[in-house]
């Protein structure tokens, strides 16, 4: 219940004998009163260094992390008001299930009739009223989590931070779960923080996700920002799933339009997608190699329009999922998943035609992996989704 | 007769029944998928299939002979498991080939076998190199070419996609299906991901306390489950059950209460009439609105989470009900915090009705 900033945070682990490591690097977060964070990236890109740097269990080399105007990274981690949830759970093994949750309200001298109150109340929000009599032990591990997550949520903090906060959750209730906690974070007004290795589970829960690599920022920004207008390469194939269709190509040019010839597998020329002669076409010069970046769901199979120019390919694979259905397309040796919203009508070793909609395209420079385009600007105002308030941080 | 049978197949662990006189069978150039929460058996079934593990009781048929008491090597099936390891030492090429040296194939033969299986798994381009130069998706590749190079009958693929990361399990989703179809194998695929039994089986035995629950098609497990159960393993966010008392009304037509609002079940639910039972309703059946509709639910928005491709919100209802509820990608929701009056609309055509107390289909 306050703002929390990062301020050129850094993290470098010394050890005898061994070259210093940077596990984060100049690392600045600017997070606002109320708002639901989510740390991604991969394992040992510095996320969870960073948690436990504003949780206060690991010191920083650099910079500064301030809660509100108050600066918290000399304070002892009890005297920074941090609640937080440890991936390991980290239970009291000797303490009931409702007394692990109800221990750090007790400790600050809360009633004991109003800490039951909001143990009741975090449990049945968690659905775990029915083990608060039992001991951590005697778990699951789905439970423990869940348990983890109460004794965390219950507190009155100005911060509250998660670590892999969902991976062990019952996946009947994940989504049910999820849901309820985005809702509890939202009406309390709980500034949070939370590192996944899930792009999935900060999607659905974050207002805003850092993406991180090797200790650096790549994005910051939200779940629509990320998915429509990733800063480079990195975050464009981390985020979304089924994940974007990478392939490589180059820029063609006739004149003055240009268009993206993209190649197969083998280096030959598999198809083109010509771009639209419009004046906010960013500069491409002809020539250039680049990564050509493909979100399966916006492309359209068996359509085709000006803003979606189809390009011709062959069924490999029709395969309906429930509530949506991938579609296999081999164009030019190139295969290329699309995601469709309902059953398609599209025989296997059939030919269809792919409609590439701008919306669908990205491309990136080949060496950098910065972005150089997103297709939905290729779009007439008004037609594409605008990003906003996207921080970029450096590639 | 199937082409292959499994008939009666029981095993324990010691006191713990692990199959219970299941029975399946497959047709030549089938694809089934053997779906189920870890623990239900599904490996030791393959396993018994293969030869490789005997059941206690049970007969396997293969190509119309029983080969309950004949050797692995001599069923005529291949086993590729989780981990696919390659020879470090052999090049793609000879990894591929290895099966057929075994069998002291003509080298012209070898050549062609092998050249031929690379196209279709896309690593003809790659037979020179050595494990360590390949790729991940390329070495999962390699393994599966050597798996299928032999032309085995049977081919049983236990949860090969297990541990690979996103971008190769997606790719080979697509392309298996297709290498299956060329080869024309029988196959026997185990999976606890209901997403990769949907997209890879054209059927799937739904294996629960050592039987199968359901052996069906894709559409049939998803949209018309035998029961509760089967419903329930099927779909992310999965479906919405209501515990539901349907009633006659005045007008003669059958209704049931949803969080407090009374809903018409429509004259062909005329038989529910005073009983007990659960409503089910798959996420996606059900449509969300800001404005007042017919027979919507009066509703708050709780929460928007993006999930994938998709939309999903927690709506709930003035008694608190929870209900879910799942669109395509949209961002107009998107930043929506606090509640907000809406109305649930379920499309009871695609519902199912369980019986409260056995679970079975009504």
């Amino acid at each position: 219940m306050a703002t929390l900033t990062l301020d050129h945070v850094s993290k470098v682990y010394t050890q005898k004998g061994l070259p210093p490591t940077r596990a984060v690097n100049d690392f600045s977060l600017a997070i606002e009163d109320g708002e639901i964070i989510g740390l991604v990236g991969s394992s040992g890109c510095g996320k969870t260094s960073t948690l436990r740097m504003i949780a206060g269990f690991e010191s920083i080399t650099g910079g500064e992390i301030r809660v509100g105007d108050r600066t918290i990274n000399r304070l002892k981690a009890a005297e920074r008001n941090v609640a937080m949830a440890f991936e390991g759970y980290a239970l009291y093994p000797p303490l009931r299930v409702s007394d692990n949750i109800a221990f750090s309200l007790l400790r600050n001298r809360m009633p004991k009739a109003k800490a039951n109150e909001r143990v009741r109340m975090i449990a049945e929000l968690l659905e775990i009223t029915d083990i608060l009599d039992l001991y951590p032990p005697h778990l699951s591990g789905g439970q423990q989590q869940r348990v983890s997550l109460a004794r965390a949520l219950v507190r009155d903090a100005d911060v509250f931070l998660l670590d892999e906060p969902m991976s062990q959750l019952e996946p009947h209730l994940r989504a049910k779960l999820r849901a309820r906690i985005k809702e509890y974070l939202i009406e309390h007004r709980m500034t949070s923080v939370f590192v996944t290795h899930d792009q999935t589970e900060a999607m659905a829960l974050a207002d805003r996700i850092a993406v991180m690599s090797e200790g650096v920022l790549q994005q910051f920004g939200s779940p629509t920002d990320l998915k429509e207008r990733p800063s480079n390469l990195f975050v464009a194939s981390f985020i979304g799933e089924p994940p974007m269709n990478i392939l490589k190509g180059r820029v063609g040019a006739d004149g003055s339009a240009r268009r993206v010839e993209v190649e197969g597998e083998s280096g030959r020329a598999a198809f083109s997608i010509p771009l639209p002669a419009r004046n906010h076409v960013p500069e491409l010069g002809a020539g250039r190699r680049v990564q050509v970046g493909l979100r399966p769901h916006k492309l359209i199979v068996g359509g085709g329009s000006p803003d979606a120019p189809p390009v011709r390919g062959t069924v490999l694979s029709n395969q309906w999922l429930g509530d949506q259905t991938y579609v296999g397309i081999e164009v030019g040796g190139c295969v290329i998943l699309a995601v469709a919203e309902r059953q398609v009508q599209a025989a296997v070793d059939s030919e269809t035609s792919l409609g590439i909609d701008y919306a669908a395209l990205h491309l990136f420079d080949e060496e950098s992996g910065v972005a150089l385009l997103h297709g939905a600007d290729l779009l007439p105002a008004g037609s594409g989704a605008r990003g906003h308030g996207s921080e970029t941080g450096r590639g | 007769m199937a082409y292959l049978e499994a008939r009666g197949v029981s095993k324990s662990f010691g006191k713990k029944k692990v199959l219970d006189g299941l029975t399946l069978e497959l047709e030549r150039g089938e694809c089934v998928v053997i779906f189920g929460p870890s623990g239900v058996g599904k490996t030791v079934l393959l396993r018994i299939i293969a030869g490789v593990l005997d059941a206690d009781a049970g007969e396997v048929w293969i190509d119309g002979r029983s080969v309950t008491d004949v050797g692995p090597e001599s069923r005529g099936v291949a086993m590729a498991f989780q981990n696919f390891a390659l020879y470090p030492h052999m090049d793609a090429f000879e990894n591929i080939a290895s099966p057929l040296r075994a069998r002291r194939l003509p080298e012209e033969e070898i050549r062609k076998r092998v050249q031929d299986i690379a196209g279709l798994l896309r690593i003809d381009h790659v037979l020179d190199h050595l494990p360590r130069q390949l790729s991940n998706g390329q070495k999962q590749r390699t393994s599966l070419a050597r798996s299928l190079v032999h032309g085995p009958a049977v081919l049983m693929l236990d949860d090969p996609l297990r541990n690979v990361d996103a971008k190769i399990r997606y790719e080979m989703r697509l392309e298996l299906p297709r290498v299956f179809r060329k080869f024309g194998s029988t196959v026997l695929y185990v999976t606890q991901d209901y997403k990769e039994a949907l997209a890879l089986g054209n059927r799937i035995g739904v294996l629960l306390d050592g039987r199968f629950e359901q052996i069906d098609s894709p559409q049939a497990v998803y949209g018309n489950p035998v029961n509760r159960r089967v419903a329930s393993l099927f779909g992310d966010p999965p479906i919405n059950l209501f515990p539901i008392r349907a009633s006659r009304g005045a007008d003669g037509a059958v209704t049931a209460a949803i969080g407090g609002h009374p809903l018409s079940l429509g004259a062909a639910r005329d038989r529910l009439a005073g009983k007990e039972c659960v409503l089910g309703v798959r996420p996606e059946d059900v449509a969300l609105s800001f404005e007042p509709t017919g027979n919507g639910i009066p509703v708050e928005l709780a929460a928007v989470t993006p999930f994938n491709v998709r939309t999903v919100t927690l709506l709930k209802t003035a008694d608190a009900t929870e209900i879910l509820a799942s669109r395509p990608e949209d961002h107009s929701l998107a930043s929506a915090r606090g509640h907000r009056r809406c109305w649930a609309s379920i499309d009871l055509d695609r519902a199912l009705f369980f019986d409260s107390r056995t679970g079975a289909r009504l």
